[in-house]
């Protein structure tokens, strides 16, 4: 009840006409620079933080909560369209999706991605309105010590144990650790790292750092390896209205992707990659059609689609409840929360209701405002994928360099973005991974102020951090989720030499 | 795992940079004062862990390029087979012009060249409809960020 009254004063926030418009104009513009090839979700967010600058925090942060969902989408319909995934979490609707286009079915893979991202969004977002006290309820008994348990968890997880290599998974973590150790130390105000650099003291701009990694380096890389030839551009074709056979087909999809998705999206394991690919799987699985898959199958758009989005609504949960990121997007949004001097946490419900409860009921509004905009504009969109890809780059390069330069004017920022841009292209040319250098970036000095706080509490004990209950259980999980994986492969790598050399999957 | 007989310079240099960057956190930390209060660790402790993680990385790295090379790399040889070097020395040179020129020619004057550089290193062989969209681009983005949404960006000689 007390849930649904903070709901309710949500709406009424959310609701006013300056907070309907900027949803609004979020959700359009997301939209819009994530239909671009080669701009994923995280880059967006990043390259659109300016634009929410000049607005109340509320006000900022529903239109940004707009711009990811639009992100989000968008890169669903150039995936299907183009099969150029944005992220890894598209991979799925960009091979099955792209199959559906060239059979002549382009409209109904885009329908049943719009309307599954709607499903899933909202059941996604129902999901958060009523987990989320209880979540806030067991952030409150956080201490510093569990703090950084959890923290180190997230560490664990988003380098080590996703990904192609742990070595190159935690090169890039430490990596992110040491630019976040940049500029004055939160406890004592020492400098640390700044070279006598008064610019640095500060600490390096995540917005600099993401914009540099993604839209600099990317451009290089994309320039330097990847400019040949046009991209094949699906044709439009088909219906965008789905026959009934394709809703028969559609909605077991959506409500498993999502039941996939969402708690996925909660726990520190990498955002939507792995519920994309489970859902996938389960589909193939289930479906009356599975020769269809791999030829274009919809089952195989509309599930994955409905995992992707509701981990996006269940990634808030941790990041709302915990000031917790998981994903490289979710550290942006963070940084977006941080610009206005807020940090997200169990006490920002007590403190901020409006802004969180607008935040909230803004998403329930964004996803009917997707729905209603892209399926009637998708030829809007389409045009947008047209664009030459010298003129695409250049463009993006515009914002990129807009973006750095505008947080404090100074050249210095220009000269961090190009530097960080080729730390990406050396980064994307040695298949080293980006996300967890943002993570560790933003969440590197937060652990350190959490560890020093439980030191300061437990005058200098390092035991505290196993003898609180909480926090001995997270250490044991990231503990498990370490070693479980790789004990699995050993079982696995023996049961295959005692059969004979069969090789495995 | 197939093992590749030689060593790629690039994957043994990346482990040595890194290998190289923890040792200099780690040296750099001795300069931090330390001061250590309750807490008993103080601004030194990270930096140091840190910097071990880092050398760590480089070391396990390194070792992997000489034994076969880095794990579970993607085949991209063809991808790489042939860079287009020139691409990558445009879009440089218009990057590191923008930040020489924006101070004292104004946003729109540096984005503009910034624009054509790079549309000329992804290929672009229409430098005049190039320059257009650069200056009809640069003109809207300026008025609606500066105008719109109160960033404040600088206008160069032709502003006021």
């Amino acid at each position: 009840m007390e849930t649904l009254n903070a709901l309710f004063s949500g709406f009424a926030v959310a609701l006013s006409l300056q907070n309907l418009f900027l949803g609004f104009v979020g959700v359009t513009l997301g939209t819009a620079v994530g239909v671009l090839p080669g701009v994923g979700p995280a880059l967006t967010v990043a390259l659109l933080l300016p634009a929410t600058a000049g607005f109340d925090p509320t006000g900022a942060l529903i239109m940004f909560a707009g711009i990811y969902y639009g992100a989000m989408f968008g890169g669903s319909t150039t995936s299907i369209l183009l099969n150029t995934p944005g992220e890894s979490a598209t991979i799925v609707t960009a091979m099955e999706g792209n199959m559906m286009a060239k059979r002549g079915r382009a409209g109904a893979a885009l329908a049943t991605s719009a309307i599954g991202s709607f499903v899933a969004g909202t059941i996604g977002t129902v999901l958060l309105t009523f987990v989320s006290p209880f979540a806030v309820d067991v952030a409150l008994k956080f201490g510093p010590a569990e703090y950084f348990s959890v923290m180190v968890l997230a560490f664990v997880t988003v380098s080590a144990v996703l990904g192609a290599s742990p070595a190159r998974g935690l090169a890039a973590l430490f990596l992110g650790l040491t630019i976040g150790l940049i500029g004055l130390d939160s406890q004592t105000g020492q400098a640390r790292f700044t070279l006598g650099v008064p610019e640095l003291l500060d600490g390096l701009d995540i917005v600099v750092v993401a914009v540099g990694l993604f839209a600099v380096g990317e451009t290089l890389y994309v320039a330097t390896y990847l400019n040949r030839g046009a991209d094949i551009i699906e044709q439009m074709k088909g219906s965008i209205w789905m026959s009934k056979e394709d809703w028969k087909r559609s909605w077991k999809p959506w409500l498993r992707g999502t039941a996939l998705g969402f708690p996925f999206g909660c726990i520190p394991a990498g955002g939507a990659e792995i519920p994309t690919f489970l859902s996938y799987a389960t589909e193939k699985k289930l479906s009356k059609h599975a020769d269809e898959f791999g030829k274009g199958a919809i089952e195989g758009v509309a599930g994955p689609e409905a995992a992707n989005n509701a981990s996006a609504s269940g990634t808030l949960m941790p990041l709302l409840t915990l000031g917790l990121p998981t994903t490289a997007t979710a550290a942006i949004i963070l940084a977006a929360f941080q610009q206005y001097g807020l940090q997200p946490g169990p006490l920002l419900f007590d403190t901020q209701p409006e802004l969180i409860w607008g935040l909230i009921a803004s998403m329930y509004i964004g996803n009917v405002i997707l729905l209603a905009l892209n399926l009637p504009l998708v030829g809007v969109w389409v045009k947008l994928l047209a664009i030459p890809r010298p003129l695409l780059y250049a463009g993006i390069l515009i914002f990129a360099t807009m973006g750095a330069y505008g947080i404090r004017n100074s050249w210095f920022d220009l000269a961090l973005l190009y530097g960080i841009g080729l730390l990406g292209f050396v980064m994307r040319r040695y298949d080293i991974p980006v996300a967890p250098v943002l993570v560790g970036l933003i969440l590197g000095p937060l652990s350190e102020q959490q560890f020093r706080r439980a030191l300061a509490i437990s005058q200098g004990d390092l035991s505290i951090f196993v003898t609180q209950p909480i926090s001995a259980t997270v250490l044991a999980i990231t503990v498990l989720v370490v070693i479980v994986p790789q004990a699995w492969r050993l079982v696995r790598r023996m049961q295959a030499n005692a059969i004979g050399h069969h090789s495995p999957i | 795992m197939s093992t590749r007989a030689r060593i790629d310079a690039g994957e043994l240099l990346i482990s040595l940079v890194l290998l190289a960057l923890g040792s200099f956190v780690a040296f750099e930390t001795q300069g931090i004062a330390e001061t250590q209060g309750y807490a008993q660790v103080g601004p030194r402790l990270f930096p140091y862990l840190i910097g071990t993680g880092l050398m760590l990385c480089g070391a396990w790295l390194a070792w992997q390029a000489l034994s076969g090379g880095w794990r579970a790399m993607p085949d991209e040889a063809e991808t790489h087979a042939a860079p287009d070097r020139m691409g990558f020395l445009l879009i440089s040179a218009g990057v590191v012009l923008h930040m020489v020129l924006i101070g004292w020619a104004g946003f729109i004057l540096a984005s503009t060249l910034l624009f054509v550089l790079v549309a000329r290193g992804f290929g672009s062989k229409k430098p005049v409809r190039d320059l257009g969209i650069a200056v009809v681009l640069s003109t809207i983005v300026y008025f609606l960020f500066t105008r719109g949404l109160g960033l404040s960006l600088p206008a160069g000689p032709f502003g006021g």
